[in-house]
Protein backbone atom coordinates (compact mmCIF):
# COMPACT_ATOMS: atom_id res chain seq x y z
CA UNK A 1 0.00 0.00 0.00
CA UNK A 2 3.10 2.06 0.43
CA UNK A 3 3.54 2.74 -3.45
CA UNK A 4 -0.31 4.39 -3.93
CA UNK A 5 0.89 7.48 -6.22
CA UNK A 6 -0.56 10.58 -5.48
CA UNK A 7 -3.82 11.51 -7.65
CA UNK A 8 -4.34 13.98 -9.88
CA UNK A 9 -3.96 16.05 -12.78
CA UNK A 10 -1.20 18.90 -13.70
CA UNK A 11 -0.44 20.78 -10.95
CA UNK A 12 1.04 24.38 -11.34
CA UNK A 13 2.04 27.44 -10.00
CA UNK A 14 0.04 30.09 -9.64
CA UNK A 15 0.75 32.70 -12.47
CA UNK A 16 1.15 36.30 -11.97
CA UNK A 17 1.48 38.90 -14.80
CA UNK A 18 3.82 42.35 -14.14
CA UNK A 19 3.31 45.07 -16.93
CA UNK A 20 5.90 47.95 -16.92
CA UNK A 21 3.95 50.87 -19.00
CA UNK A 22 6.17 53.38 -19.82
CA UNK A 23 5.65 56.71 -21.37
CA UNK A 24 8.22 56.90 -23.95
CA UNK A 25 7.07 60.70 -25.40
CA UNK A 26 9.23 63.20 -26.27
CA UNK A 27 9.07 65.01 -22.82
CA UNK A 28 10.60 61.86 -21.33
CA UNK A 29 13.78 62.44 -23.31
CA UNK A 30 17.35 62.68 -21.97
CA UNK A 31 17.61 62.37 -17.95
CA UNK A 32 13.99 61.18 -17.15
CA UNK A 33 13.98 58.08 -19.78
CA UNK A 34 17.54 57.04 -18.87
CA UNK A 35 16.72 56.94 -15.41
CA UNK A 36 13.74 54.62 -16.36
CA UNK A 37 16.07 52.30 -18.25
CA UNK A 38 18.61 52.14 -16.01
CA UNK A 39 16.49 51.85 -12.54
CA UNK A 40 14.05 48.80 -14.19
CA UNK A 41 17.31 47.42 -15.62
CA UNK A 42 18.85 47.24 -12.03
CA UNK A 43 15.37 45.80 -10.49
CA UNK A 44 15.73 42.54 -12.20
CA UNK A 45 18.33 40.79 -10.22
CA UNK A 46 15.72 41.87 -7.25
CA UNK A 47 12.73 40.84 -9.06
CA UNK A 48 14.44 37.19 -9.92
CA UNK A 49 15.23 36.59 -6.21
CA UNK A 50 11.48 37.06 -4.86
CA UNK A 51 10.63 34.99 -7.50
CA UNK A 52 12.84 32.02 -6.68
CA UNK A 53 11.74 32.53 -2.74
CA UNK A 54 8.00 32.21 -3.97
CA UNK A 55 8.34 29.36 -6.40
CA UNK A 56 4.81 28.86 -6.10
CA UNK A 57 3.86 32.28 -7.62
CA UNK A 58 5.29 32.17 -11.78
CA UNK A 59 6.62 36.00 -12.28
CA UNK A 60 5.90 36.76 -16.01
CA UNK A 61 6.89 40.43 -17.04
CA UNK A 62 6.29 42.14 -20.06
CA UNK A 63 6.95 45.77 -21.05
CA UNK A 64 4.29 47.82 -23.11
CA UNK A 65 5.33 51.59 -24.37
CA UNK A 66 3.18 54.38 -25.89
CA UNK A 67 4.28 57.94 -27.28
CA UNK A 68 2.53 58.00 -30.87
CA UNK A 69 1.00 54.92 -30.43
CA UNK A 70 1.54 52.34 -28.20
CA UNK A 71 3.51 48.59 -28.77
CA UNK A 72 4.52 45.84 -26.47
CA UNK A 73 8.39 45.96 -26.39
CA UNK A 74 8.53 42.32 -24.60
CA UNK A 75 5.75 40.35 -27.47
CA UNK A 76 4.52 37.91 -25.08
CA UNK A 77 5.14 37.05 -21.30
CA UNK A 78 8.64 36.56 -20.02
CA UNK A 79 9.11 34.37 -17.58
CA UNK A 80 11.01 36.79 -14.51
CA UNK A 81 14.39 35.09 -15.13
CA UNK A 82 14.43 35.27 -18.90
CA UNK A 83 13.33 39.06 -18.39
CA UNK A 84 15.74 41.54 -19.89
CA UNK A 85 15.19 45.29 -20.32
CA UNK A 86 15.44 46.81 -23.73
CA UNK A 87 16.58 50.39 -23.48
CA UNK A 88 13.88 53.06 -24.18
CA UNK A 89 13.79 55.91 -26.50
CA UNK A 90 11.78 58.71 -26.26
CA UNK A 91 10.08 60.63 -28.79
CA UNK A 92 6.44 61.65 -30.28
CA UNK A 93 3.41 62.06 -28.34
CA UNK A 94 1.68 60.71 -25.21
CA UNK A 95 -1.13 58.03 -26.57
CA UNK A 96 -1.92 56.64 -23.37
CA UNK A 97 -5.55 54.97 -24.25
CA UNK A 98 -3.55 53.43 -27.03
CA UNK A 99 -1.87 51.66 -24.16
CA UNK A 100 -4.97 51.01 -22.57
CA UNK A 101 -6.40 49.17 -25.65
CA UNK A 102 -3.38 46.73 -25.85
CA UNK A 103 -3.46 45.98 -21.89
CA UNK A 104 -6.73 45.47 -21.96
CA UNK A 105 -6.65 42.57 -24.92
CA UNK A 106 -3.91 41.13 -22.82
CA UNK A 107 -5.94 41.23 -19.78
CA UNK A 108 -8.67 39.38 -21.23
CA UNK A 109 -9.39 35.62 -20.20
CA UNK A 110 -8.50 34.26 -22.17
CA UNK A 111 -5.33 34.97 -22.64
CA UNK A 112 -5.28 35.56 -18.33
CA UNK A 113 -5.82 32.11 -16.72
CA UNK A 114 -8.89 32.61 -14.30
CA UNK A 115 -6.80 31.04 -11.29
CA UNK A 116 -3.97 33.39 -11.90
CA UNK A 117 -2.84 36.01 -9.20
CA UNK A 118 -3.92 39.57 -9.66
CA UNK A 119 -1.73 41.38 -11.80
CA UNK A 120 0.41 44.21 -11.23
CA UNK A 121 0.36 46.60 -13.76
CA UNK A 122 3.13 49.97 -12.97
CA UNK A 123 2.69 52.76 -15.39
CA UNK A 124 5.11 55.63 -15.82
CA UNK A 125 3.93 58.69 -17.30
CA UNK A 126 5.81 62.69 -17.14
CA UNK A 127 2.77 64.53 -18.89
CA UNK A 128 -0.70 64.49 -20.39
CA UNK A 129 -2.39 62.41 -22.32
CA UNK A 130 -2.22 63.40 -26.02
CA UNK A 131 -5.35 60.80 -27.17
CA UNK A 132 -8.61 60.16 -26.00
CA UNK A 133 -7.69 57.95 -23.32
CA UNK A 134 -11.09 58.01 -21.02
CA UNK A 135 -13.09 55.55 -23.08
CA UNK A 136 -10.25 52.68 -23.15
CA UNK A 137 -9.05 53.44 -19.44
CA UNK A 138 -13.01 52.58 -18.75
CA UNK A 139 -13.28 49.33 -20.97
CA UNK A 140 -9.55 48.23 -19.13
CA UNK A 141 -11.34 48.62 -15.91
CA UNK A 142 -14.34 47.18 -16.94
CA UNK A 143 -12.55 43.87 -17.41
CA UNK A 144 -12.63 41.40 -14.84
CA UNK A 145 -8.64 41.57 -14.04
CA UNK A 146 -8.91 45.16 -14.93
CA UNK A 147 -10.48 45.78 -12.48
CA UNK A 148 -8.44 43.32 -9.87
CA UNK A 149 -5.50 44.12 -10.94
CA UNK A 150 -2.49 45.75 -8.46
CA UNK A 151 -3.11 49.37 -10.43
CA UNK A 152 0.53 51.61 -9.44
CA UNK A 153 1.68 54.67 -11.49
CA UNK A 154 4.59 56.90 -10.81
CA UNK A 155 4.09 60.46 -11.94
CA UNK A 156 7.51 62.00 -13.15
CA UNK A 157 8.07 65.43 -12.99
CA UNK A 158 5.93 68.00 -11.89
CA UNK A 159 3.85 68.36 -15.49
CA UNK A 160 2.53 64.96 -15.02
CA UNK A 161 -0.72 64.91 -14.89
CA UNK A 162 -1.76 63.57 -11.63
CA UNK A 163 -5.08 63.44 -12.00
CA UNK A 164 -4.93 61.19 -15.40
CA UNK A 165 -3.04 58.44 -13.13
CA UNK A 166 -5.36 58.48 -10.06
CA UNK A 167 -8.13 57.98 -12.26
CA UNK A 168 -6.03 55.04 -13.29
CA UNK A 169 -5.06 53.47 -9.94
CA UNK A 170 -8.25 53.98 -8.57
CA UNK A 171 -6.02 55.27 -5.21
CA UNK A 172 -4.21 58.43 -4.78
CA UNK A 173 -1.92 56.60 -2.39
CA UNK A 174 -0.93 54.33 -5.22
CA UNK A 175 0.57 57.54 -7.68
CA UNK A 176 3.56 57.72 -6.51
CA UNK A 177 5.61 61.38 -6.95
CA UNK A 178 9.37 61.07 -8.47
CA UNK A 179 10.73 64.51 -9.01
CA UNK A 180 13.81 63.98 -9.33
CA UNK A 181 16.06 60.31 -10.52
CA UNK A 182 16.79 59.48 -7.07
CA UNK A 183 12.98 59.84 -6.25
CA UNK A 184 12.05 57.75 -9.58
CA UNK A 185 14.82 55.12 -8.83
CA UNK A 186 13.59 54.54 -5.80
CA UNK A 187 9.89 54.75 -6.48
CA UNK A 188 10.66 51.70 -9.57
CA UNK A 189 12.12 49.73 -6.77
CA UNK A 190 8.90 49.93 -5.05
CA UNK A 191 7.04 49.12 -7.90
CA UNK A 192 8.81 46.36 -8.23
CA UNK A 193 8.23 44.82 -5.31
CA UNK A 194 4.83 44.94 -5.49
CA UNK A 195 5.03 41.43 -6.99
CA UNK A 196 6.12 39.75 -4.10
CA UNK A 197 3.14 40.99 -2.02
CA UNK A 198 0.77 40.10 -4.62
CA UNK A 199 2.05 36.79 -4.74
CA UNK A 200 1.46 35.26 -1.02
CA UNK A 201 -1.52 32.95 -1.07
CA UNK A 202 -3.36 35.04 1.34
CA UNK A 203 -6.84 35.95 0.99
CA UNK A 204 -8.21 39.00 1.36
CA UNK A 205 -11.72 39.82 2.97
CA UNK A 206 -14.09 40.84 -0.33
CA UNK A 207 -14.75 44.99 0.54
CA UNK A 208 -17.54 45.66 -1.42
CA UNK A 209 -16.20 49.22 -2.36
CA UNK A 210 -13.36 47.28 -4.59
CA UNK A 211 -16.18 45.71 -6.61
CA UNK A 212 -17.50 48.84 -7.65
CA UNK A 213 -16.73 50.01 -11.24
CA UNK A 214 -13.39 51.54 -10.72
CA UNK A 215 -13.40 51.07 -7.35
CA UNK A 216 -10.70 51.36 -5.02
CA UNK A 217 -7.19 49.32 -5.24
CA UNK A 218 -8.16 46.18 -3.45
CA UNK A 219 -4.18 45.66 -2.37
CA UNK A 220 -3.83 48.76 -0.77
CA UNK A 221 -4.88 47.02 2.11
CA UNK A 222 -2.31 44.93 2.63
CA UNK A 223 0.30 47.71 1.05
CA UNK A 224 -0.59 50.85 3.27
CA UNK A 225 2.38 52.24 5.23
CA UNK A 226 4.69 50.11 2.65
CA UNK A 227 5.06 53.52 0.53
CA UNK A 228 8.23 55.21 0.53
CA UNK A 229 8.82 58.21 2.29
CA UNK A 230 9.97 60.76 -0.33
CA UNK A 231 11.58 62.54 2.57
CA UNK A 232 14.13 60.21 3.00
CA UNK A 233 15.42 60.96 -0.79
CA UNK A 234 17.87 64.01 -0.15
CA UNK A 235 18.34 65.45 -3.36
CA UNK A 236 17.47 69.13 -4.51
CA UNK A 237 16.98 69.14 -8.78
CA UNK A 238 13.28 68.94 -9.59
CA UNK A 239 12.39 68.03 -13.32
CA UNK B 1 -23.87 1.49 2.51
CA UNK B 2 -20.81 1.49 4.58
CA UNK B 3 -19.37 5.30 4.81
CA UNK B 4 -15.78 6.35 5.95
CA UNK B 5 -15.55 9.64 7.15
CA UNK B 6 -11.57 11.44 6.79
CA UNK B 7 -9.63 14.71 6.01
CA UNK B 8 -6.42 16.30 6.62
CA UNK B 9 -5.45 19.78 6.68
CA UNK B 10 -1.55 20.94 5.74
CA UNK B 11 0.87 23.68 6.17
CA UNK B 12 0.98 25.77 2.48
CA UNK B 13 4.41 25.41 1.35
CA UNK B 14 4.37 29.23 1.77
CA UNK B 15 3.81 29.03 5.00
CA UNK B 16 6.13 27.14 5.92
CA UNK B 17 8.56 29.39 4.34
CA UNK B 18 7.25 32.38 6.13
CA UNK B 19 6.75 29.88 9.64
CA UNK B 20 3.28 30.82 9.37
CA UNK B 21 1.12 27.97 10.99
CA UNK B 22 -1.60 26.82 8.91
CA UNK B 23 -4.53 28.75 8.71
CA UNK B 24 -7.61 26.24 7.84
CA UNK B 25 -9.51 23.69 10.30
CA UNK B 26 -11.91 20.99 9.57
CA UNK B 27 -13.92 18.94 12.01
CA UNK B 28 -16.31 15.94 11.07
CA UNK B 29 -19.48 15.35 13.83
CA UNK B 30 -20.69 11.48 13.14
CA UNK B 31 -24.29 11.84 14.90
CA UNK B 32 -24.75 8.11 14.27
CA UNK B 33 -25.06 5.58 11.30
CA UNK B 34 -27.06 7.88 9.15
CA UNK B 35 -25.95 11.25 10.00
CA UNK B 36 -22.54 13.12 9.71
CA UNK B 37 -21.76 16.78 9.31
CA UNK B 38 -18.61 18.36 8.33
CA UNK B 39 -17.27 21.56 7.89
CA UNK B 40 -13.69 22.85 6.21
CA UNK B 41 -12.68 26.65 7.10
CA UNK B 42 -10.05 28.78 5.65
CA UNK B 43 -8.40 31.46 7.43
CA UNK B 44 -7.15 34.34 5.50
CA UNK B 45 -4.00 34.34 6.84
CA UNK B 46 -2.74 38.14 5.41
CA UNK B 47 -1.16 40.53 7.69
CA UNK B 48 -4.82 41.99 8.60
CA UNK B 49 -5.90 39.21 9.83
CA UNK B 50 -3.56 37.65 12.67
CA UNK B 51 -5.94 35.52 14.20
CA UNK B 52 -7.42 34.02 11.20
CA UNK B 53 -6.34 30.24 12.48
CA UNK B 54 -8.78 31.24 15.26
CA UNK B 55 -11.47 32.20 13.44
CA UNK B 56 -11.65 29.08 10.94
CA UNK B 57 -11.53 26.82 14.34
CA UNK B 58 -14.68 28.72 15.36
CA UNK B 59 -16.28 28.74 12.09
CA UNK B 60 -16.00 24.81 11.91
CA UNK B 61 -17.30 24.55 15.66
CA UNK B 62 -19.98 27.08 14.60
CA UNK B 63 -21.61 25.05 11.97
CA UNK B 64 -21.46 21.71 13.44
CA UNK B 65 -23.05 23.30 16.69
CA UNK B 66 -25.68 25.14 14.79
CA UNK B 67 -26.51 21.89 12.45
CA UNK B 68 -26.26 19.56 14.72
CA UNK B 69 -28.67 21.93 17.51
CA UNK B 70 -31.03 21.62 14.56
CA UNK B 71 -30.95 18.55 13.51
CA UNK B 72 -31.93 17.73 17.64
CA UNK B 73 -34.36 20.39 18.02
CA UNK B 74 -36.72 18.75 14.69
CA UNK B 75 -35.67 14.89 15.62
CA UNK B 76 -37.73 12.29 14.07
CA UNK B 77 -39.15 15.00 11.60
CA UNK B 78 -36.96 15.17 8.40
CA UNK B 79 -39.51 16.41 6.17
CA UNK B 80 -39.80 19.61 8.33
CA UNK B 81 -36.18 20.24 8.96
CA UNK B 82 -35.85 19.63 5.17
CA UNK B 83 -38.58 22.17 4.63
CA UNK B 84 -37.18 24.46 7.00
CA UNK B 85 -33.52 24.31 5.56
CA UNK B 86 -35.26 24.83 2.26
CA UNK B 87 -36.40 27.89 3.04
CA UNK B 88 -34.14 29.22 5.55
CA UNK B 89 -31.07 27.83 4.70
CA UNK B 90 -29.49 30.86 3.39
CA UNK B 91 -30.94 33.56 5.53
CA UNK B 92 -32.32 32.68 9.22
CA UNK B 93 -29.62 29.33 8.82
CA UNK B 94 -26.88 31.63 7.25
CA UNK B 95 -27.98 34.60 10.02
CA UNK B 96 -27.16 32.14 13.18
CA UNK B 97 -23.76 30.96 11.70
CA UNK B 98 -22.73 34.43 10.97
CA UNK B 99 -24.11 35.49 14.19
CA UNK B 100 -22.89 32.81 16.83
CA UNK B 101 -19.32 33.00 15.35
CA UNK B 102 -19.27 37.18 15.51
CA UNK B 103 -20.47 36.08 19.12
CA UNK B 104 -17.45 33.78 19.74
CA UNK B 105 -15.27 35.88 18.47
CA UNK B 106 -15.76 38.66 20.56
CA UNK B 107 -15.84 36.18 23.51
CA UNK B 108 -12.38 35.30 22.35
CA UNK B 109 -10.75 38.08 21.89
CA UNK B 110 -12.16 39.64 25.29
CA UNK B 111 -10.79 36.45 26.89
CA UNK B 112 -7.35 36.74 25.49
CA UNK B 113 -7.06 40.47 26.67
CA UNK B 114 -5.93 41.17 22.80
CA UNK B 115 -6.03 45.03 21.87
CA UNK B 116 -9.23 46.67 21.79
CA UNK B 117 -9.45 48.43 18.46
CA UNK B 118 -12.16 51.63 18.70
CA UNK B 119 -13.51 53.67 16.25
CA UNK B 120 -14.07 57.16 15.49
CA UNK B 121 -16.22 57.56 18.32
CA UNK B 122 -14.40 55.57 20.60
CA UNK B 123 -16.68 52.49 21.24
CA UNK B 124 -14.98 49.24 20.05
CA UNK B 125 -14.81 48.82 16.51
CA UNK B 126 -16.28 45.34 16.30
CA UNK B 127 -15.85 45.24 12.72
CA UNK B 128 -12.02 45.50 13.11
CA UNK B 129 -12.13 43.00 15.53
CA UNK B 130 -13.94 40.16 13.12
CA UNK B 131 -11.34 41.41 10.67
CA UNK B 132 -8.75 40.23 12.87
CA UNK B 133 -10.19 36.54 12.49
CA UNK B 134 -11.16 36.54 9.18
CA UNK B 135 -12.59 32.83 7.47
CA UNK B 136 -13.89 31.28 4.53
CA UNK B 137 -16.35 28.26 5.89
CA UNK B 138 -18.04 25.33 3.91
CA UNK B 139 -20.74 22.98 5.67
CA UNK B 140 -22.38 19.77 4.61
CA UNK B 141 -24.88 17.36 6.68
CA UNK B 142 -25.78 14.27 5.01
CA UNK B 143 -28.34 12.15 6.58
CA UNK B 144 -30.56 9.27 5.16
CA UNK B 145 -33.10 11.65 4.47
CA UNK B 146 -31.44 14.84 3.05
CA UNK B 147 -28.42 16.61 1.80
CA UNK B 148 -27.64 20.17 3.18
CA UNK B 149 -24.71 22.03 1.94
CA UNK B 150 -23.27 25.49 3.24
CA UNK B 151 -20.54 27.76 1.49
CA UNK B 152 -19.68 31.47 2.50
CA UNK B 153 -16.47 32.52 0.41
CA UNK B 154 -14.01 30.33 -1.44
CA UNK B 155 -13.21 26.56 -1.83
CA UNK B 156 -15.61 23.97 -2.92
CA UNK B 157 -18.03 21.24 -2.25
CA UNK B 158 -18.03 18.26 -5.26
CA UNK B 159 -19.83 14.99 -5.11
CA UNK B 160 -18.04 12.14 -7.19
CA UNK B 161 -19.48 8.85 -8.28
CA UNK B 162 -20.25 6.54 -11.18
CA UNK B 163 -22.21 9.30 -12.85
CA UNK B 164 -18.46 11.95 -12.84
CA UNK B 165 -18.11 14.52 -11.14
CA UNK B 166 -20.31 17.60 -9.77
CA UNK B 167 -20.14 20.51 -7.91
CA UNK B 168 -22.78 20.42 -4.93
CA UNK B 169 -23.22 24.04 -4.60
CA UNK B 170 -21.97 26.46 -7.92
CA UNK B 171 -20.62 29.40 -5.75
CA UNK B 172 -19.53 32.35 -7.13
CA UNK B 173 -15.93 32.53 -8.61
CA UNK B 174 -14.18 35.47 -7.55
CA UNK B 175 -10.74 36.22 -9.17
CA UNK B 176 -7.49 36.56 -7.68
CA UNK B 177 -7.08 36.39 -3.61
CA UNK B 178 -10.18 38.09 -2.79
CA UNK B 179 -12.89 36.04 -1.18
CA UNK B 180 -16.33 36.66 0.84
CA UNK B 181 -15.68 36.36 4.87
CA UNK B 182 -17.73 35.38 7.76
CA UNK B 183 -15.76 38.86 9.12
CA UNK B 184 -18.22 41.04 6.95
CA UNK B 185 -20.67 42.77 8.32
CA UNK B 186 -23.85 40.73 7.36
CA UNK B 187 -21.41 38.19 5.86
CA UNK B 188 -24.95 35.53 6.07
CA UNK B 189 -25.62 37.82 2.70
CA UNK B 190 -23.01 35.76 0.82
CA UNK B 191 -23.69 32.49 1.48
CA UNK B 192 -24.63 29.56 -0.73
CA UNK B 193 -27.01 26.52 0.46
CA UNK B 194 -28.38 23.89 -1.37
CA UNK B 195 -30.90 21.04 -0.41
CA UNK B 196 -31.69 18.03 -1.53
CA UNK B 197 -34.39 15.60 -0.70
CA UNK B 198 -32.67 11.55 0.06
CA UNK B 199 -29.31 11.46 -2.07
CA UNK B 200 -29.41 8.56 -4.51
CA UNK B 201 -26.41 7.09 -4.70
CA UNK B 202 -25.55 6.02 -8.47
CA UNK B 203 -23.27 2.56 -9.08
CA UNK B 204 -21.91 1.15 -6.13
CA UNK B 205 -20.38 4.06 -4.25
CA UNK B 206 -20.18 8.24 -4.16
CA UNK B 207 -17.28 10.23 -2.55
CA UNK B 208 -18.13 13.63 -1.27
CA UNK B 209 -15.54 16.84 -0.50
CA UNK B 210 -14.94 19.92 0.90
CA UNK B 211 -12.08 21.47 0.02
CA UNK B 212 -10.54 25.04 0.87
CA UNK B 213 -9.27 26.54 -2.43
CA UNK B 214 -5.69 26.00 -2.08
CA UNK B 215 -6.32 22.44 -3.53
CA UNK B 216 -8.20 24.00 -6.55
CA UNK B 217 -5.54 26.73 -7.27
CA UNK B 218 -2.83 24.02 -6.91
CA UNK B 219 -4.14 22.65 -10.84
CA UNK B 220 -3.69 24.14 -13.96
CA UNK B 221 -6.77 24.96 -14.58
CA UNK B 222 -10.81 23.60 -13.22
CA UNK B 223 -10.25 20.43 -15.85
CA UNK B 224 -7.04 19.19 -13.94
CA UNK B 225 -9.15 19.92 -10.84
CA UNK B 226 -11.90 17.64 -11.42
CA UNK B 227 -9.54 15.09 -13.02
CA UNK B 228 -7.88 15.20 -9.14
CA UNK B 229 -11.52 14.67 -7.80
CA UNK B 230 -11.93 11.36 -10.15
CA UNK B 231 -8.55 10.08 -9.32
CA UNK B 232 -9.75 10.19 -5.22
CA UNK B 233 -12.57 8.30 -6.32
CA UNK B 234 -10.93 5.90 -7.85
CA UNK B 235 -8.50 4.96 -5.47
CA UNK B 236 -11.45 4.93 -3.25
CA UNK B 237 -12.84 2.43 -4.75
CA UNK B 238 -9.91 0.78 -5.45
CA UNK B 239 -7.63 0.74 -2.42
CA UNK B 240 -10.48 1.70 0.18
CA UNK B 241 -10.91 5.08 2.53
CA UNK B 242 -8.14 4.16 5.19
CA UNK B 243 -5.18 3.71 2.46
CA UNK B 244 -6.34 7.14 0.99
CA UNK B 245 -6.81 8.43 4.79
CA UNK B 246 -3.22 7.05 5.29
CA UNK B 247 -1.85 9.01 2.27
CA UNK B 248 -3.70 11.95 2.27
CA UNK B 249 -1.04 14.33 4.60
CA UNK B 250 1.29 13.45 2.31
CA UNK B 251 -0.51 13.55 -0.70
CA UNK B 252 -1.71 17.17 0.19
CA UNK B 253 2.15 18.56 1.19
CA UNK B 254 3.20 17.58 -2.28
CA UNK B 255 0.31 19.42 -4.22
CA UNK B 256 0.49 22.32 -2.21
CA UNK B 257 4.42 22.25 -2.50
CA UNK B 258 3.99 22.23 -6.38
CA UNK B 259 1.17 23.75 -6.54
CA UNK B 260 -0.08 27.04 -5.02
CA UNK B 261 1.99 26.85 -1.74
CA UNK B 262 -1.76 27.68 -0.05
CA UNK B 263 -2.72 25.81 3.05
CA UNK B 264 -4.81 22.73 1.92
CA UNK B 265 -7.61 20.93 3.82
CA UNK B 266 -9.72 17.88 2.19
CA UNK B 267 -12.34 16.52 3.86
CA UNK B 268 -13.69 13.24 2.19
CA UNK B 269 -17.38 11.46 3.38
CA UNK B 270 -17.42 8.08 1.28
CA UNK B 271 -19.80 5.28 0.56
CA UNK B 272 -19.48 2.06 -0.74
CA UNK B 273 -21.78 -1.07 -0.59
CA UNK B 274 -18.05 -3.28 0.44
CA UNK B 275 -16.64 -3.19 3.59
CA UNK B 276 -14.12 -0.55 3.64
CA UNK B 277 -10.95 -1.95 2.38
Amino acid sequence: MSGLKRPGGELASRPLHFFWIVDCSGSMHGEKIGTVNHAIQSTIPEMVSAAENNPNAQLMVRTLKFSTGASWVTSSPVNVEDFAWDDLDAEGVTDLGKAFELLSAQLTIPPMSDRALPPVLVLLSDGQPTDDYKKSLAELKKLPWGKKAVKIAISIGQDADDGVLEEFTGNKELVLQANNAAALTKMIKWASTAASLVSAPASISMDEETTAEGGANPVIVDMGGRIPDLDDIQEDDVW
Amino acid sequence: MIRSVFGESVQGASHIRSGKECQDSLKKVEKDENTVILAVADGHGSDSCPYSKTGSYVAVNVFCKILGDYLATYEGQPELLLTFLNREGDTKVAQAIDAEWKRRILKIHANCKREVVLDADLNKDKGAIYKMYGSTLLGLVITKDFLFAFQLGDGDIVKVSEAGVQNVIEAERILGTETYSLSKDQSWKNAITFVKKEDEVVGRSVMYMLSSDGLANSFKNDDEFKKTCNDYYALLNEHGAKAVSDHLKTWLAETSELGCGDDITALFVYYNQQESK
